[in-house]
């Protein structure tokens, strides 16, 4: 029993972490908007923004995960997240945007690795290619 | 077993006879059975009593301290034989393997091959789910019983029984087993299970198995359609929003969603040629029969290619879709007006008639929009669907005016995600309150009055074409409900803004479900997909269960198409 309490307690303390880290950035990004409009943000309404973003984010989780297990998968996917993005549509845009620009990066990445790979590759495994042919 | 001892307060002096005195002679020991027995041989249970006592003291002439042992066993052992308990083992152990039919091609049940005959005969007379419980004592019985037994004939009370008895000797079975099985025809007696008279000489008699022959559907249909003919002078207040639409061209064409129970229902999947000069009373009073009555024999009726993408529809949207078809395949034989409204179940039954004057919105709009994208029709006649549907589960309920109007009024200014999700919430929680049955009563009632008195006036309003949009016929009727649901005089606007409201819920609802089929790497829209939207929207939990919901809030024959329940013959329906 005090196992358990302990552990709610643990969890709880880990949330109210969460919230304070989620509270510090939305403070972050209110002062950044603040300062570009030239309006001040109160206090509360950046409290309310934080509250309300922490739950969201507890809500996308789990439709994250309903998504992929929809999908019969076990890892959450860009798809799912822009399964979940698709309400509006410039998040959508800028999601997808991205999403593209990501995997262009990879497979950069990708060439790259593979341009390394077969540089250095290529003294021992000429050999060994030329064989295998 | 102690229990079963007690009820039968003949066994105990078998009890008191066998394990007291192991140390009786043997003859001592048949002295006081056989007084035992000559107390017990007024009934016929102690008569099957006194068999056994007979066997147990025949068996006690073998040995002398054993007997005692092998002798309460066996008494025990016959005690234990007639529990309900055992009983029902023997039933289960016998049952599937009895066949009325012939009585050689029974199997003969496991205990013993000498018994085979009288197990056959006792079992041609069994009833086909229960062959007779019995089968086990009189086995165990040594054949020296069934020589008793035919000294017990005289003695024999019912008239029942020596009926069977006749039977019996018309059989070739030897005597002994005639006997044995007369005896157990006794036995029968004390159980609720009726006795087949069946014998060999008359397998007419034999309960034949249920033979589910398919529905001819041809025959159906045409059946339909010439009722729905001889129904549709009957006019009917639900044609106003239809009546200004000509029948014949628009009807024709229509090709409304997909039939929910394509893929499942075990019925031929029949596409209909669409009767277009069904009137809506008709269709109305059709669909409320065909959803009760009909269970599997539903038809995929006036569907076509545009109604492919949404073959496979979720629960509750099918469930209520498929009262709609049904109006395309016209009025039921057993249609008519009076027998609606005599129906059990007012609140199922206004469902039915908004859902089919839904349904008939949709056919007009599927045909005028024929032209359009066969997804899109599809769109809108299921969002008209679920319009449909969503109306009726806020009409239904009391009081839902208020929560409407105010679900309304949040709904016009923010199209969120959020939104739909609360108004179906508030919609279903409306559902969830108990409606209190006179007020339900007065409630469905009172749209049948009125309705029914404009019966008349409206079947000659035939007219030109709607001037409203089509595409949003389908939710006048709705809103019109709204508003008498409000009991309260309603702005115009008001009605409009209701109207647009329900458009664009059923419509993100329908690009919801066709973007969560298409996640899933699919074409058509599963009830997968329509589950996965109602977690969203927080319908269904971790908790509470689709299922749950079709059980608490559809009506009985929606509930059995969607639900898979066995049925006899090992077939579950609708097949997963």
């Amino acid at each position: 029993m005090e196992g358990e309490t302990d552990e709610e307690q643990q969890r709880f303390s880990y949330q109210q972490r969460l919230k304070a880290a989620v509270h510090y950035t939305v403070g972050r990004l209110c002062e950044e908007v603040a300062a570009d409009k030239e309006m001040q943000f109160s206090k509360q309404t950046i409290a309310a923004i934080s509250e309300v973003t922490f739950r969201q984010c507890e809500n996308f989780a789990k439709d994250l995960e309903m998504f992929a297990r929809h999908a019969k998968r076990s890892t959450i996917n860009t798809e799912d997240v822009k399964l979940l993005a698709r309400r509006s549509n410039s998040l959508l845009k800028h999601i997808t945007e991205k999403n593209e620009e990501i995997a262009q990066f990879n497979l950069e990445r990708k060439a790259k690795k593979k341009k390394k790979l077969e540089d250095s590759r290529e003294p021992p495994d000429a050999g060994v290619e030329e064989s295998k042919n | 077993m102690q229990s079963s001892r007690m009820r039968k307060p003949w066994l105990r002096l078998v009890e008191n006879i066998t394990p007291s005195s192991p140390s009786l002679h043997s003859s001592q020991r048949r002295r006081s059975l056989r007084s035992a027995q000559r107390t017990l041989l007024e009934t016929p249970s102690s008569r099957r009593l006194s068999s056994q006592t007979k066997t147990t003291a025949r068996q006690c002439s073998y040995g002398a301290n054993a007997i005692g042992k092998w002798s309460h066993v066996q008494a025990s052992r016959h005690l234990e034989e007639q529990t309900p308990r055992t009983l029902l083992k023997n039933i289960l152990l016998t049952a599937p393997e009895s066949s009325v039919v012939m009585p050689e091609s029974v199997v003969k049940p496991e205990p013993a091959p000498q018994l085979v005959q009288p197990s056959r005969q006792e079992s041609s007379r069994g009833s086909l789910e229960l062959q007779l419980p019995e089968l086990e004592p009189p086995i165990t019985l040594a054949p020296g019983l069934l020589a008793l037994g035919r000294r017990k004939q005289k003695l024999r009370l019912s008239v029942f029984q020596q009926g069977m008895d006749q039977e019996l000797a018309l059989s070739q079975e030897p005597r002994g087993n005639a006997d044995a099985s007369s005896l157990t025809s006794s036995l029968n007696l004390t159980f609720a299970t009726p006795l087949q008279p069946q014998s060999v000489q008359r397998p007419g008699l034999a309960r034949k198995p249920p033979s589910r022959r398919p529905v001819d559907v041809g025959a159906f249909l045409q059946d339909l359609q010439d009722t729905s003919l001889a129904l549709a002078p009957l006019g009917d207040s639900h044609r106003t929003p239809v009546a200004t639409l000509p029948t014949d061209t628009v009807l024709e064409d229509t090709q409304p969603f997909s039939h929910p129970l394509v893929g499942r229902s075990p019925s031929v999947h029949h596409s209909l040629p669409c009767p277009s000069h069904i009137g809506a009373a008709d269709a109305e009073r059709a669909v409320g029969h065909r959803t009760r009555s009909s269970g599997p024999k539903l038809q995929n009726n006036s569907l076509g290619k545009p109604a492919q993408p949404l073959v496979e529809r979720a629960e509750e949207v099918n469930a209520l879709d498929m009262g709609f078809p049904n109006i395309n395949s016209s009025v039921s034989g057993e249609g008519g007006v009076k027998p609606l409204e005599d129906r059990v179940g007012e609140e199922a039954e206004e469902r039915m008639e908004e859902g089919l004057s839904i349904s008939e919105m949709k056919e007009a709009t599927g045909v005028q929009r024929s032209a359009k994208a066969e997804e899109h029709e599809g769109h809108t006649e299921v969002q008209e669907a679920e319009g449909s549907q969503g109306a009726i589960e806020a009409m239904e309920p009391e009081g839902s005016s208020g929560d409407e109007d105010t679900s309304g009024g949040t709904a016009t200014p923010e199209l969120a995600s959020n939104t739909p999700e609360f108004l179906q919430a508030r919609r279903l929680h409306q559902f969830l309150e108990p409606t209190p049955p006179p007020s339900a009563a007065d409630l469905c009632s009172e749209p049948l009055g009125p309705l029914s008195a404009r019966l008349p006036p409206r079947a000659r309003t035939i007219g030109p074409r709607p001037h409203k949009d089509p595409y949003k016929a389908g939710l006048s009727h709705y809103v019109k409900l709204f508003s008498f649901c409000a009991k309260m005089p309603m702005e115009k606007k008001t009605l409009e803004m209701v109207e647009k409201c329900m458009d664009k819920y059923f419509q993100h609802l329908c690009d919801d479900l066709e973007v969560f089929a298409a996640h899933a790497g699919r074409k058509t829209v599963k009830p997968e997909d329509l589950e996965l939207l109602m977690r969203r929207q927080g319908l269904v939990t971790d908790q509470v269960s689709l299922y749950v919901l079709v059980e608490r809030h559809l009506p009985l024959e929606y509930r059995q198409l969607l639900i898979p329940c066995a049925f006899s013959g090992n077939s579950v329906f609708p097949a997963r």
